[in-house]
């Protein structure tokens, strides 16, 4: 049609679309979405039953979302220092693994466990 | 979108608006008869409604609205020619017996429907959402659920079809 457009072309080709865009537009526009509306009044049970019950589920989840996370608030503690640790006694060997030059030998550690 | 999903019927209302028009030519290519095309418009936009829950807010609604627009004319076709085994061609060439007493626009319009009818329907609907609706080719892929590559075939297809209907129309005149 256009000159410059092939069938290959990658762009929209505006005589081609307009022929079709007036061959399929309707008229009535007004009518139709009125008529889509009115139908739309005809089904309320069918229609926003349904989205008032999403909108009712999203309540829920929100709710019980922040109820989870006041649950997780309440039981947080603060990790435990290192200064805690030690005076708490864990034991001679957790003393030697932190404030040793080297790293601790693994039966200092299975032994520092089997305490616990 | 949100105000329409929260039950607001006024949000609604100004969504059918502004999609209306190509809701309604969308069901045009698949449904050449324009009563059918209409039902077939309006159960999708209503049907909009309750899909809404699938729609994914990331992503253009134009091309999800198409495809839900695709598949009700799709339904509508296939449940009519399983009622009144009547094909969509001879729906068409029915209606375009007098071009005598039709303005030229409308005669060109008639002769347009009637070589979209006889294109293969994802044709039809590749050429309308790429030509008409200006969605792109991947687009139109995820509305038809067919690779990228297939509707650019569909659309050269389509195409080369009416153009050369353009152009002898253009010889007649």
């Amino acid at each position: 049609m256009t000159p410059e457009f092939t069938p290959f072309d990658h762009r929209p080709d505006p005589v081609l679309g307009a022929a079709l865009r007036a061959a399929l537009t309707a008229d009535a526009e007004t009518a139709f979405v009125a008529r889509v509306l009115a139908g739309l009044q005809d089904r309320p049970q069918e229609y926003w039953e349904v989205l008032a019950s999403w909108a009712r589920t999203g309540i829920t989840a929100v709710a019980a979302a922040g109820l989870l996370g006041g649950l997780l608030i309440g039981n947080w503690t603060a990790p435990a220092s290192l200064d805690d640790v030690l005076a708490a006694g864990a034991g001679s060997s957790a003393r030697v693994m932190v404030s040793s030059d080297h790293p601790p030998d693994a039966s200092v550690v299975l032994a520092s466990a089997e305490v616990r | 979108m949100a105000r329409t999903i929260a039950g607001d019927r006024a949000a609604f209302g100004v969504l059918v608006e502004r999609y209306s028009a190509s809701v309604r030519r969308v069901a045009r290519a698949v449904l050449a008869d324009p009563d059918d095309a209409d039902d077939a418009a309006q159960d999708a936009l209503l049907a909009t409604l309750v899909k809404l829950r699938q729609y994914d807010p990331q992503r253009p609604f134009g091309p999800w609205l198409m495809r839900v627009v695709a598949n009700a004319a799709h339904d509508r076709r296939r449940r009519r020619k399983v009622r009144r085994t009547e094909s969509l061609d001879s729906t068409v060439v029915a209606g375009g017996l007098d071009p005598e007493v039709e303005t030229q626009r409308r005669a060109l319009g008639r002769r347009l429907r009637e070589a979209l009818a006889q294109l293969p329907e994802r044709r039809r609907l590749a050429v309308v959402l790429f030509d008409v609706e200006g969605y792109s080719h991947a687009e139109i892929g995820r509305i038809l659920s067919i690779p990228e590559g297939t509707v650019r075939s569909e659309v050269f297809h389509a195409r080369r079809a009416l153009r050369a209907l353009l152009a002898e129309w253009k010889e007649e005149v």
